[in-house]
């Protein structure tokens, strides 16, 4: 990554994690409000593959971890894992196809939520798998659908002049979805 | 060369998942969690007056269109918050004198009563930021003297403890967390004692270690017990039972208890300045 993408990836996240703790924690449906932290490393995953993906998820979820009260380190590992997880299983994808982006936020998001359960009650959270799933998963998987589009659009901003050949055909797509 | 590029790549996978499990394992280990802690402390210092100034800018944006399309709720609402103050108001009056009494009463059996606790007044900044707690973020910290472990009340009852202080915020768990425990006494003269649990945000709570067969009613209150070693001062309302039975050849019965506080009206809320005594 060149130092400018580092610089926009960062204002990125903190754009993200503002949004997150200001608008979304009240958009709460069921008990669960949307969560735009697992879509940075899914866009970066898509856009500039495995490696990428890891680095941004790292860095985004050590990000909130700073905000949020689960455990510090939490949301980094699973958001390096997602990231990984998302550019190596969709490395063999055209990513010309218009349900990548949808199909890899909504199976990324509740993964990863499924991911961060199980660990924090691993490390000793049980209160984290005490939650109503089913409107979690339904509340985050709809709104990561809908909000991969402009996350992923601010990620080619911030990952542009990467040379990598998923922004430039990515572009493409973008500019026919919206 | 690939084969360079894929090495490269696990590497730095392997890496970052490495000093994740190494930051988890500081902030979970008891001597090293400080160190998050501060970390953490000193982000917040940073973030808070940010979110702050974002939530300041676009609240009334938000407040607007709320009450565009809700404006006969919000007329209501305000015609019952009317009614409701000029009870309270009439209630206070009446039992000021009541209150004095009882004061003097409890200061002279040295008795711990709530009101005679210093209490930091602090408001809500922030309800529910993780998908997996039951938390709020708290506008006061360890600069306005409040610490972990204080008891947080307001709305009708206890509301949670501080879990994490920095230096201008707090983090409160709620009773309603599933990480939430509170030792509670119930029935006449306070005789019987039970655990309050927390099932997590939007269920009821339930109260455990109560032997089979034990004289409950429903609608009956649930106060902190206030035992040895105990987390919370006594006194405080914490619950009220709506819901008991007794299973055949169960070990204790079974008590579904709901919160006394309205935890969804928690715009104000009082930290006592409450210490386990020693």
């Amino acid at each position: 990554m060149t130092a400018r993408s580092v610089v926009r990836v960062t204002l990125l996240i903190f754009v993200v994690l503002m949004v997150q703790q200001t608008v979304m924690v009240a958009l709460r449906l069921g008990g669960a409000h949307p969560d735009l932290l697992w879509l940075i490393p899914i866009s970066a995953a898509l856009m500039d593959g495995p490696e990428t993906g890891a680095i941004v998820g790292f860095w985004a979820g050590l990000a909130f971890d700073l905000v949020l009260p689960t455990p510090f380190g939490l949301s980094a590992l699973v958001g390096c894992l997602l990231g990984y997880a998302t550019g190596a299983l969709t490395k063999a994808v055209d990513p010309r196809a218009a349900w990548l982006k949808p199909v890899a936020a909504l199976a990324g998001s509740v993964a990863a939520d499924m991911l961060f359960a199980v660990l924090g009650a691993i490390l000793g959270q049980d209160q984290m798998v005490q939650i109503n799933f089913l409107s979690l998963f339904l509340v985050v998987g709809l709104s990561s659908v809908i909000l991969v589009l402009p996350v992923s659009r601010f990620m080619r901003w911030a990952l542009a002049g990467e040379n990598n050949r998923r922004s430039l055909v990515s572009a493409q797509t973008d500019s026919r979805i919206w | 060369m690939a084969r360079s590029r894929r090495s490269r790549r696990t590497l730095t996978v392997i890496v970052l998942v490495v000093v994740s499990l190494s930051l988890i394992s500081l902030d979970l280990n008891g001597r090293t969690h400080s160190l998050t802690s501060g970390i953490k402390s000193a982000a917040n210092d940073v973030y808070s007056p940010l979110r702050q100034g974002v939530v300041d800018l676009i609240s009334p944006i938000g407040n607007f269109f709320a009450g565009a399309f809700d404006y006969g709720a919000v007329q209501s609402q305000n015609e019952q918050l009317q009614k409701a103050i000029g009870q309270l108001r009439a209630t206070q009056a009446e039992r000021g004198f009541e209150q004095n009494q009882l004061r003097q009463l409890t200061q002279l059996e040295n008795l711990p009563f709530l009101p005679s606790l210093p209490v930091v007044t602090a408001q809500t900044q922030d309800e529910y930021s993780s998908n997996f707690t039951a938390t709020i973020t708290l506008d006061k910290g360890r600069a306005d003297g409040v610490d972990v472990g204080y008891p947080v009340v307001g709305a009708g009852g206890l509301v949670g403890q501080v879990i994490q202080s920095f230096h201008h915020t707090c983090v409160v768990r709620l009773i309603t967390d599933g990480q939430s425990k509170v030792g509670v006494t119930f029935g006449p003269g306070n005789l019987y004692t039970a655990i309050v649990d927390g099932q997590g945000p939007g269920s009821d709570l339930t109260a455990d270690l109560v032997p089979p067969h034990t004289p409950v009613r429903k609608g009956e209150h649930l106060y902190t017990s206030g035992l040895n070693a105990a987390e919370y001062p006594a006194g405080i309302p914490v619950a009220t039972v709506s819901n008991f039975h007794t299973a055949a050849g169960a070990s204790q019965e079974s008590i579904t208890v709901e919160p006394s506080a309205n935890l969804s009206e928690l715009s104000y809320v009082d930290v006592v300045q409450w210490v386990p005594p020693t």
